[in-house]
């Protein structure tokens, strides 16, 4: 009876271990299967992502050193904004010189008309004994002409000239090809004309004493007429200008 | 006799349905754990079969094996020594050994048998 009562105790015990057991292994097998594939590439996987953070978080450093460079550029030129300003009059100065930019103001239009009224024989001034003595000649306007009236123009004062609405600047010439007038490389008509900015009497009498009306009317049987205005418009050159041949001398002490 | 194996049955259900689980770090110390119950339990069964089995002793082994088998393994990993290693390799020789001598028994008891 005692006997009987001690086995089932440990019948019990042994069940109770084995339960025990059972439940161990159970876990181990869980825990050891299902969340071991998983973890192990999830940690492989934050490697990887955790490289490529760095990776971003390196390059964004070296983008908002890169922007602190460029605000500290920006707030020490706003510091320097006087000499911007003093900069870009110069810069603007110097485009009207070089006849980059339209201009507007006070001038004269000068027309080369043909004469309407009965002609007059040819006959060159003594002071223009330099034109070429060819029939050709009478009627039709040469570049001599042309540079001669604009050269006039100059020499009274004139700030910007423009022949048919073709600029000049310091580098343009004035010459035939053919029978016809290039300014530039541009080929202009008759009627020509002629816009110059600057003091219009000053312009106007300057021509008129150099006997210009005269002189066409008689060798080429043209007409000119000037008009002053008040509110003339020359426009910009629109040529093609390439800096070449052109290197600044640099003088001791200069910047 | 089939009571403990169904014991074993219920636990492992009961281990399933409980869903536990042991962080990935620790696997290795409910392993230990395991490995040393598993050897307990070999351990007394060939004891039974030796005529020599104890409750008490089978009891004492089973608990004091499984908990000093996973703390000391724990403490080794502390101290920078394997005891993981030395408790799987002491645990493993012991359950085969218990396997073989478990065989060999049941082989002479079932040739006595037949004798």
């Amino acid at each position: 009876m005692k006997n009987l009562v001690r086995k089932r105790k440990i019948t019990f015990i042994l069940t109770l271990i084995s339960a025990i057991i059972g439940i161990m292994l159970a876990t181990q097998l869980q825990s050891n299967l299902t969340p071991k594939v998983t973890e192990s590439r999830s940690i492989t996987e934050l490697r990887g992502t955790l490289l490529k953070e760095l990776e971003k978080s390196k390059s964004i450093l070296s983008d908002i050193s890169k922007y602190d460079q460029l605000n500290y550029q920006y707030e020490t030129a706003l510091n320097d904004r006087e000499s911007i300003a003093v900069m870009k009059e110069e810069l603007q100065r110097a485009k009207k010189l070089a006849g980059l930019v339209p201009l507007e103001d006070r001038g004269i239009v000068l027309r080369i008309e043909d004469n309407d009224s009965a002609p007059t024989p040819v006959e060159y001034p003594t002071e223009r004994g330099n034109l070429p003595p060819s029939g050709e000649s009478s009627g039709v306007v040469l570049d001599d002409d042309l540079r001669w009236l604009v050269n006039e123009m100059l020499a009274n004062g004139a700030k910007a000239i423009s022949i048919n609405g073709n600029r000049l600047i310091s580098t343009s010439s004035i010459r035939n090809v053919g029978d016809e007038i290039q300014v530039d490389t541009k080929t202009i008509q008759p009627p020509y004309e002629i816009k110059a900015l600057g003091e219009p009497e000053t312009l106007i009498s300057g021509l008129k004493l150099e006997g210009v009306e005269n002189f066409f009317l008689q060798s080429v049987n043209k007409q000119i007429v000037m008009e002053e205005r008040e509110h003339l418009v020359i426009p910009a050159f629109t040529g093609e200008k390439t800096i070449r041949f052109m290197t600044p001398v640099k003088a001791k002490g200069d910047s | 006799m089939w009571l403990p194996i169904v014991g074993l049955i219920v636990g492992i259900a009961a281990g399933f349905l409980l869903d536990l689980r042991v962080p990935q770090e620790y696997t290795s110390y409910l392993s230990i754990a395991l490995l040393a119950g598993l050897d307990t339990i070999f351990g007394g069964i060939r004891s039974y079969l030796e005529g020599m089995f104890n409750v008490r002793i089978f009891m004492s082994g089973f608990f004091f094996n499984t908990l000093f088998a996973a703390g000391l393994a724990f403490l080794g990993a502390f101290l920078g020594i394997d005891l993981y290693m030395a408790a799987i390799v002491a645990f493993g020789v012991r359950l085969f050994n218990n396997l073989a001598v478990i065989r060999r028994i049941l082989l002479s008891n079932w040739l006595s048998q037949r004798d």
